[in-house]
């Protein structure tokens, strides 16, 4: 690479691992941990001893510091601090979380009070800093992946956590998007995929089609709360079991117990896997009444896909739903890739191949295909991409010499190159409170965005001069079963008969999946545009956010 | 220099067209498959999707065609969703079970606001349905969805069903009327 390129980094930016990369010639260059590895842990550790520790050197405070551990914090990101599910998502830390300023949730560590997008920032900052290093010149511009499932706020907050750590967040790609973009760039063939994503705290799945360079989503959904920490939870609950049974101590009280026991059931998780049988011991648990204690297990495959047969029928049955939001039936597609560390466990596997009667991809590593497709679509972004940075190149070249996939991939010749064209969807249905607490819709889920949807209205009373517009995003008629977004104002409308002021609101959401919507009288051209400001999310003038990363 | 001018010209063109029907908007046929809509959105996606411009053109020109492209995407959205309407209109029919009666319709009205374009047709959300039979309801409820999509004629066809099943509502005739009125300022 020339030095006056600039360097434009893609970041999977993941719920317990982080992986980023940069587009090359032939492929793309991970951004490696000290240890050379490309895997980093999203945790950041505020030790006693001070200063700010990041990935893998962060997670070996989680025993003997716990609280001042953070991970996860991409479950918390975006959200409400009243919302039911950041209640359960404090639940599997052990670390502070508290109700911060517009009801954003806060991390308390060390009497700082630090937001969610700050903590991110923490880890964005270190890949950033860690591909400086690497590269040895500087990183500014990215992309960053998210959860096709992420809201509005989510997204928001996710961008802001870039932007505090110093970078130019160019544009948010769903998950699954970008894995299908670095599976299928460069192939320059007609097809029709699945990826399914079932990652350590999220899942997703999409339907796309593949025509050259165009990738167009027909349709995305997935659960935000279900990922492969739920399956350890489900091992550790029955190791807790075998815990009261044999040391004749209920472990569940007790935290630190529990966050052992977690780590167990992860291993167990990895090791059954590949084995039909775990055995082995658990050792050094501090029990209460100052006692160490040993607990040994013996969990077989097929005990552990009794356990979580539950969680693994929700994420099929969402993609199922998913085929008939997207019209099309199992048999027409061509390939299904399987994206995200939990479709290792062969249970998933088994279930998607009775699904399309076909056996899912096995040649994309679940873990690193999000970064190589943000990577693909952070070149492309910058004018910086060659036909040789996908892995469908692969079937285009003859196999032989390195590659960083692992897999044969030779230089292509660079130039010219028809750019990826992304045709994303919008992730859900927002709409518009009507008469009688009902709403009305302005853009579906799964439009293709970006999109503009305007409609005109006319006031219903006499004179009226203000009207209000209570935004929201859901499926239900009704608008208090839907998720308040914010409500947008009109006021000083000149004073006319019914029906003579016409309002045109206009919804536009932007290719990161961000709404911006907009009022406009016609007649006097007053206008009011609005970037929706919802509860949970950082507020642009808070006073906390003026903090920045602390590393 | 001339894929900046043409895209330029596209949006140009897309935006000054504010207001047309989504297949107009798409230069498609109005009877067009969906696989032909899909082939149109497809094409001007290749040519102007605003991230193969973001490096070429000035903001507010980008500004301009992601205007135009949004537009279009809206169409092409509003274009498929017509299409499953129309599909999924005769397992409507054929389903009586539907107790439209007990359901009131609101009209799509604002809290303190009539929409679509102020043509509406305007009775109260509860008068609608005690005013008519059940079946004309249902009738009603399609001229409705017909207006949301600018459809006078679809419209003004559902409500004679509805009058054909509930010749004594007075409200159907005039909501008739306000709909036959439209058609004739065309």
């Amino acid at each position: 690479m020339g030095s006056s390129m600039t360097v434009a980094l893609g970041i999977d930016l993941g719920t317990t691992n982080s992986v980023a990369a940069i587009a090359t010639p032939t492929g793309v260059e991970f951004i490696l941990g000290a240890r050379g590895e490309r895997v980093h842990p999203s945790v950041v550790a505020f030790p006693t001893a001070g200063g700010v520790i990041v990935g893998a050197d962060a997670k070996r405070y989680r025993l003997t510091e716990p609280t001042h551990v953070i991970h996860s914090a991409k479950r918390f990101i975006g959200q409400n601090f009243r919302n039911p599910l950041v209640q359960l998502a404090m639940t599997g830390v052990r670390y502070k979380v508290l109700e911060g300023s517009n009801q954003q949730p806060i991390v308390l560590v060390r009497d700082r009070r630090l937001t969610m997008p700050e903590i991110s920032s923490n880890v964005l900052l270190h890949l950033k800093r860690s591909a400086e290093r690497q590269l040895g010149t500087q990183v500014k511009d990215a992309v960053i992946t998210v959860p096709a499932n992420f809201t509005d706020s989510q997204r928001q907050a996710t961008k802001e956590a870039g932007r505090l750590a110093g970078l130019d967040v160019m544009r948010l790609i769903n998950e699954p998007t970008a894995a299908a973009l670095a599976y299928g760039f460069g192939r320059e063939r007609k097809q029709l995929i699945v990826v399914y994503d079932f990652g350590g705290g999220t899942f997703d799945v999409s339907v796309l089609r593949i025509d050259g360079e165009i990738f167009e989503v027909l349709a995305s959904d997935g659960d935000f709360f279900l990922g492969g920490d739920d399956l350890d939870r489900a091992l550790a609950e029955l190791l807790a079991a075998e815990c009261t049974r044999k040391l004749r101590v209920d472990p569940r009280p007790h935290a630190a117990l529990m966050m052992k026991l977690m780590m167990g059931a992860e291993a167990i998780k990895i090791h059954l896997s590949e084995h039909d049988a775990a055995e082995g011991e658990i050792d050094g648990l501090d029990l209460p009444g100052g006692n160490v204690g040993n607990l040994s297990f013996a969990v077989t495959r097929k005990q552990f896909e009794d356990l979580v047969s539950g969680y693994i029928q929700r994420t099929i049955d969402v993609t199922k739903q998913v085929m008939v939001s997207a019209g099309v039936t199992p048999r027409e597609i061509n390939d299904v890739l399987c994206v995200g560390g939990s479709t290792r466990i062969p249970i998933i596997r088994r279930k998607l191949g009775e699904v399309f009667g076909r056996e899912p991809n096995t040649a994309i590593d679940p873990d690193e295909v999000v970064a190589h497709g943000a990577a693909i679509q952070a070149g492309s972004l910058s004018g910086n991409l060659s036909a040789g940075t996908g892995m469908g190149a692969r079937d285009a070249v003859a196999t032989g010499g390195h590659s960083t996939l692992g897999r044969g991939n030779q230089a292509l010749p660079t130039g010219a190159v028809k750019r990826p064209v992304l045709m994303d969807v919008n992730p859900a249905t927002l709409a518009i409170q009507t008469a009688g607490g009902f709403t009305d819709r302005l853009l579906e889920k799964n439009a293709p965005i970006p999109i503009e949807r305007t409609r005109v209205f006319s006031t219903a009373r006499d004179a009226q001069t203000r009207v209000e517009i209570d935004c929201c995003r859901g499926e239900q008629r009704r608008y208090t079963e839907n998720e308040p977004l914010g409500t947008l104002v009109l006021e000083d409308l000149p004073a006319k008969s019914r029906g003579e002021l016409k309002i045109e609101v206009s919804f536009r959401v932007d290719a990161d999946g961000i709404l911006h919507v907009r009022a406009l009288d016609q007649a006097s051209g007053a206008r009011q545009d609005a970037h929706l400001q919802v509860l949970g999310a950082p507020m642009a003038s808070d006073p906390q956010q003026t903090e920045g990363p602390s590393e | 220099m001339s894929a900046r001018a043409d895209v330029l010209l596209w949006a140009h063109r897309v935006i000054g067209r504010k207001g047309s029907q989504p297949h107009q908007l798409l230069e498609i046929d109005a009877e067009a498959s969906p696989e032909e809509a899909q082939e149109a959105f497809h094409k001007a996606a290749r040519l102007a999707h605003p991230d193969l411009h973001r490096t070429t053109l000035t903001a507010e020109e980008l500004e301009i065609v992601t205007t135009a492209y949004g537009r279009l995407a809206g169409a092409y959205q509003d274009f498929r969703m017509q299409r499953a309407k129309t599909t999924r209109m005769p397992a409507l029919r054929r389903d009586p079970a539907v107790d439209v009666g007990s359901t009131t319709v609101p009209l799509p009205t604002l809290r303190g606001v009539t929409v679509p374009d102020g043509r509406a047709i305007k009775p109260t959300a509860s008068g609608a349905s005690g005013a008519m039979s059940s079946k004309a309801l249902l009738y009603y409820r399609k001229a409705e969805l017909s207006l949301r999509r600018g459809e006078l004629r679809g419209a003004a066809l559902q409500l004679k069903l509805a009058i054909a099943t509930d010749p004594q509502s007075a409200l159907l005739r005039t909501a008739l009327g306000e709909v036959e009125s439209e058609l004739a300022k065309g």
